[in-house]
């Protein structure tokens, strides 16, 4: 559940997210790129946090150094007490595109990232379901990613995502490419698998600024390139959360509103 | 349905007619029929070969070579790709050797397989796995760098070793195009075993194309090439069953 951001930073032993300094340049010589500037952010055990900002100012790459896929240059990244590792079994990561095996049925593609972790066998196709159910694909638990719909291929890879029950949660645009009504049961389903975890903290890369607010407890705004924190905005949205009531509320447009200008100075 | 039936329907009106217009032109003598033969003689001839049997046994020899040079191309490209993946310097080191072979006319080594391995089936063989082979492997070593970026960064992530990733990532998204290559390289194996039997002779079906040309016989050409067809296409056919069964997951559910 939501924890108070503002007695986050001195707890210890360390928890929640904290990356201190952390700057980073792809390619070498005329060609260098800074896409990460001098990043420092702390966020609470727990929490969720979207990162929003223009493209190309550096959200994916921050979200593979949080999921160690790739090395930081300089600064510190900390996830609980240690360094982000590929691999780490409190970590998962989701994709912008779903990246759902197509070899794989539904309920395979779940049991693929499952069979990374300790759960015992038996327990694990009675998670799937539960997963498959929880965003409403039971029926389709057999079905190949290729017979099912956009919208329900991101539901499986957020199934996915979730069935790992990580400490940490990193999504990379996950509902980027659907339409307002799918979204906004996607964005639901989302809220209700975190509500349904305790101390599970969620970084979400959105261009959605009415998702950022709806979904979040703090947002991180990114300057265009080179990407560096310029806001740091919380929500004080009630908790729990329903992103479809949330439209007309007028206290939800105005948060967006003031996202908007922030965004835009 | 009613739209394929109507379409098969059409391309056995398509061939129809133009066996009809073939037929026409040879017995007005439009153009001469001792060159351009005659459906309804090199149809007859066909049939007739069919049931006495010589169709068949000629196609069984030239079937045995097709087999055995498809089996053994088959392993050693995978083989060979299995290899270049697991040890990327190997591709880089024998890739343009590989490029260079592969743009050779496999025909031109046809006489010195015959110099090597004598006129039997040995020299068949040679000549269909020296297509085989490129062919498949070209097509599997494509397949395995097709992999979809984000499978293998949801592979790391997810903490998998580099023989998992192999295993269960590459392999997988290799699987649509080796079985495009192995389709492509059954037909150019066949290829490989006529023309080598073209030019040495024997007892299998491309013997006999040869035969007939040599006498003169444009009629005994096209009964014969006809069996050819039936086999190629039953190979084709045989292929696209496998690939489709093995492959259920590439096609939506509403289409098939
Ligand atoms: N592998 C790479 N090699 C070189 N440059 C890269 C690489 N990955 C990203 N970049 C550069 O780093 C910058 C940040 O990229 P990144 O993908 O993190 O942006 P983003 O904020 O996720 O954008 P978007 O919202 O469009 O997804 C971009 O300018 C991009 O060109
Ligand atoms: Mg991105």
């Amino acid at each position: 559940m939501p924890i108070d951001n503002l007695q986050s930073t001195t707890t210890d032993p360390p928890s929640g997210i904290h990356i201190n300094s952390l700057s980073h340049e792809f390619g070498r010589n005329e060609s260098r790129v800074l896409a990460l500037d001098n990043i420092t952010l702390d966020i609470a055990e727990g929490e969720f946090v979207s990162l929003v900002g223009a493209s190309g100012c550096g959200k994916t790459t921050l979200l593979d150094i949080m999921s160690g896929l790739l090395a930081p240059q300089s600064g510190t990244v900390l996830l609980g007490d240690t360094e982000p590792l590929a691999g780490r079994q409190d970590t998962a990561r989701m994709f912008a595109r779903d990246a759902l095996l197509p070899w794989l049925t539904a309920a395979q593609n779940i049991g693929f990232s499952l069979a990374t972790r300790n759960v015992i066998k038996e327990h694990r196709e009675e998670m799937i379901m539960q997963l498959l159910r929880e965003v409403q694909l039971e029926e389709f638990a057999d079905a190949y990613p290729a017979q099912l719909s956009q919208g329900m291929r991101q539901r499986v890879a957020l199934a996915r995502t979730f069935s790992l029950k990580s400490k940490f949660v990193l999504l990379d645009e996950p509902f980027g490419a659907l339409d307002a009504m799918t979204k906004i049961n996607l964005q639901d389903q989302l809220v209700a698998l975190w509500e349904g975890t305790s101390s599970t903290t969620v970084v979400l890369v959105t261009h959605d600024l009415g998702e950022a607010v709806a979904l979040s407890d703090r947002i991180f705004v990114l300057s265009s390139r080179p990407g560096k924190i310029i806001a740091n905005i919380p929500i004080s949205l009630p908790r729990p959360r329903n992103v479809k009531e949330l439209q007309s509320l007028p206290k939800y447009h105005e948060l967006v509103a003031s996202l908007w200008e922030k965004l835009s100075q | 349905m009613t739209l394929d039936l109507k379409i098969i329907a059409g391309r056995f009106l398509l061939v129809f007619l133009w066996a009809l217009v073939w037929e026409w032109t040879a017995r007005t003598g439009a153009l001469p029929p001792a060159f351009i033969g005659q459906p309804s003689i090199f149809l007859t001839k066909f049939f007739e070969h069919l049931v006495d049997g010589s169709f068949i046994s000629a196609s069984l020899i030239t079937l045995e070579a097709v087999a055995v040079a498809f089996t053994v191309g088959a392993l050693l490209a995978l083989l060979t790709a299995l290899v270049m993946t697991v040890l990327p310097i190997l591709e880089k080191l024998f890739s343009p050797i590989i490029d260079a072979l592969n743009a050779l006319p496999r025909v031109a080594l046809i006489p010195l397989f015959i110099l090597w391995f004598g006129l039997g089936l040995i020299q068949k063989v040679a000549s269909g796995v020296s297509i085989m082979y490129f062919i498949l492997l070209s097509y599997t070593m494509a397949g395995a760098k097709s992999v979809d970026p984000d499978h293998l960064l949801l592979a790391r992530s997810l903490g998998l070793s580099r023989s998992e990733i192999f295993l269960k990532i590459i392999i997988p998204s290799a699987v649509p195009a080796i079985f495009a290559g192995l389709r492509l390289g059954l037909i150019y194996t066949v290829l490989g075993v006529i023309t080598a039997e073209l030019i040495a002779g024997g007892k299998g079906i491309g013997t006999l194309v040869s035969y007939y040309s040599n006498t003169f016989d444009p009629n005994g050409v096209f009964a014969t090439l006809i069996m050819l067809i039936i086999i190629t296409s039953s190979l084709t056919a045989i292929m696209s069953r496998i690939e489709a069964s093995v492959s259920k997951w590439r096609t939506p559910l509403n289409q098939e």
